[in-house]
């Protein structure tokens, strides 16, 4: 079993308590001055509890990266422009797809390579292109000689490419850039 | 600010539409899995979307705004992790390379591993 890392730790708790803090209404309660500490103290002991269990499984690297104003404001202005962006465009597109009576699809899997090293930029990708609807990513395989490059299998709704690279910037593009500037 | 709740309900509602269409007109499995997902995000984000501007702007609760935020944030955090695994679970299920796609490269570096 893996060592508990305590960064991990406190990352876990702290998410976890505010989460218990935001659930039981008590966020807004400590503003008007009613907040009852049994139910503080309760939410310190489980998330406690909880973040000793699980601390090990939800972080592997630096649990603390995130904690830069630069990677901060590029994560916020990932998740407000450019994915939403390519979310409207790709759920328009499909569901022009779906409702037009000649049903234009050509689906197929597709193998595209990442470049991104870390585990969470790899993860965040793999669910953005999932979320992206006519696209869903089926498989990460480690790739390569030492196995230092990733690969996706990519099911495409639209095969518009079976070159890797090309396939891979018209699936991904712009999304993996921004998620490289947070992730590294 | 009634108008604006009901636009994005209304586009929430378009997508569903769209998206059960899709489900039962699509030819197999994964072509219908793609199709709901436009169902799990433009069209339960524009709900939420719109249940959050009636939350904030005509009832001005906050507490049940967080609690939708929340809905929307979950929602988006879990959906894709099902989807994967229901695709790869079907995936598994089937011979490779798998029929009606235009290409397979997975199944086709599977096949390579097996010999």
């Amino acid at each position: 079993m893996k060592k508990l890392n305590p960064a991990s730790f406190i990352s876990v708790f702290i998410l976890g308590f505010l989460f218990w803090m935001v659930i039981t209404g008590q966020i807004t309660a400590i503003f008007r001055n009613e907040a009852s500490l049994q139910v503080i103290v309760a939410g310190l002991v489980v998330s406690a509890a909880v973040s000793l269990f699980s601390a090990r499984f939800f972080i592997h690297e630096k649990a603390f990266h995130l904690c830069n104003p630069a990677r901060l404001v590029n994560l916020i202005f990932y998740c407000v422009c450019i994915f939403p962006v390519e979310l409207v465009k790709a759920n328009v597109d499909m569901a022009f797809r779906a409702l037009s009576p000649a049903l234009r699809i050509n689906p197929g899997i597709v193998r595209v390579p990442v470049d991104l090293k870390s585990e969470y930029g790899q993860a965040m990708l793999a669910d953005s292109i999932t979320l992206t609807p006519g696209t869903v990513t089926m498989a990460a395989v480690k790739d390569g000689e030492d196995g230092d490059r990733t690969c996706f299998y990519i099911h495409w709704i639209n095969v518009e490419s079976q070159e890797p690279e090309e396939a891979g910037e018209k699936i991904k593009g712009n999304m993996e850039r921004a998620i490289r500037r947070i992730w590294e | 600010m009634r108008i604006a709740v009901d636009v994005f309900i209304v586009i929430g509602l378009f997508f569903a539409l769209a998206g059960t269409v899709g489900v039962i007109r699509m030819p197999d499995f994964f072509c219908r899995m793609q199709s709901s997902t436009n169902i799990a995000t433009l069209g339960v984000l524009g709900v939420v979307i719109g249940g959050l501007i009636y939350a904030i702007g005509v009832l001005g609760d906050g507490g049940m705004a967080v609690k939708i935020a929340i809905i929307g944030i979950f929602n988006i955090l879990a959906n894709p992790i099902a989807s994967h695994a229901l695709m790869k679970g079907a995936y598994a299920h089937m011979k490779k390379p798998v029929d009606g796609l235009v290409t397979d490269q997975l199944g086709e570096d599977l096949v390579e591993e097996d010999e």
